[in-house]
């Protein structure tokens, strides 16, 4: 099944058993990509979505230069570019981090979805609202916090996004993003993302080493981050306390 | 009811800024995280005294 990562663990909005075997229906090919590959250009018509199944993508927008800055990251589960099903192009490029595996949803499938289950057109729009509670968390993340709370904040939402998909026991998960993927998600250099790195190391909150990232202490890290989990709107959250819960204990 | 800061107020924590490998490293104040060359960030500190110079001037004459 490629959908059983879709909306898992999302408050109020997971798959019944008829939607699920629905959106797997509605799936017309299954593709591989390998890593650091294109797979959508800004400005290019598409008639299809692609849900991710395994692997890490990117929507990424380049400047003049041709400096990357990463303005999202997806993960298993997640359905990478539905906001192209009513917009038709995209504003920014589409790319593989990692070896990635996809299911291709045709635009002319998700109309159908929409005369004929209204109640999981909901829950797609529920997952491209998700999508932009997390560009509001980004956009937080770049304008208050400094490098440490940057990477930190990343962390540990990537551990509870993980952690909904079933991909994280909640201080554990792999993470085949290199310290300059992390530079271009958190708008730093690369060598200050490798210090900040030895810092969490230092100060016993994290690890990272060999694509698998440990965190060690995730209340001390989600309020090195300011972390909230409030907004992935995840039924269970990662056992630690929000940034916020610890500040008032 | 809570009221709520109209704007961003000026920062009055100074950055913290370290050396390391050659490089230099500003974090903060908050929303501050930059990597510069030696030379770049003394021209820029230089730049940052000399405006600081300049709004301390303008303090004084109540050109604020």
């Amino acid at each position: 099944m490629f959908t059983e990562r879709f909306l898992r663990d999302k408050r109020g909005a997971s798959l019944d058993t008829a939607e699920r075997t629905r959106l797997e229906a509605a799936i017309s090919e299954v593709k591989t990509f390998a890593a650091r590959k294109i797979i959508a250009r800004a400005g290019e018509p598409l008639d299809q979505s692609t849900l991710l199944v395994e692997g890490i993508m990117s929507r990424y927008l380049d400047d003049r230069n041709g400096l990357r800055q990463l303005v999202a990251i997806h993960l298993p589960g997640d359905f990478l570019d539905l906001h192209a099903f009513p917009l038709k192009v995209l504003d920014h490029d589409v790319a593989t981090l990692t070896p990635a595996t996809v299911a291709i949803v045709p635009h002319s499938e998700l109309e159908a979805i929409a005369e004929e289950m209204p109640q999981l057109v909901r829950k797609l729009w529920f997952a491209t609202l998700l999508d932009a509670a997390i560009h509001r968390a980004w956009l937080f993340r770049l304008g208050r916090l400094d490098a440490t709370g940057r990477v930190a904040h990343f962390l540990c939402e990537t551990n509870a996004r993980l952690f909904s998909a079933g991909l994280s026991d909640g201080r554990r998960f792999a993470l085949g993003l290199t310290q300059a993927d992390l530079a271009e998600i958190c708008g730093l250099t690369t060598v200050h993302v490798n210090r900040v790195m030895r810092q969490l190391r230092e100060e016993k909150l994290c690890i990272f080493r060999s694509s698998l990232v440990e965190i060690l202490d995730p209340a001390g890290l989600a309020a090195r981050g300011q972390f909230n989990p409030a907004y992935l709107y995840n039924n269970h959250d990662v056992e630690h306390l929000s940034s916020r819960q610890r500040q008032k204990s | 009811m809570r009221s709520i800061p109209a704007g961003l107020e000026p920062e009055t924590e100074p950055g913290i800024a370290s050396a390391e490998g050659g490089l230099v490293f500003l974090d903060g104040p908050d929303g501050i995280a930059k990597t510069m060359t030696a030379d770049a960030a003394a021209r820029t500190g230089q730049s940052l005294i000399d405006a600081a110079a300049i709004a301390e001037a303008q303090r004084a004459n109540g050109d604020v």
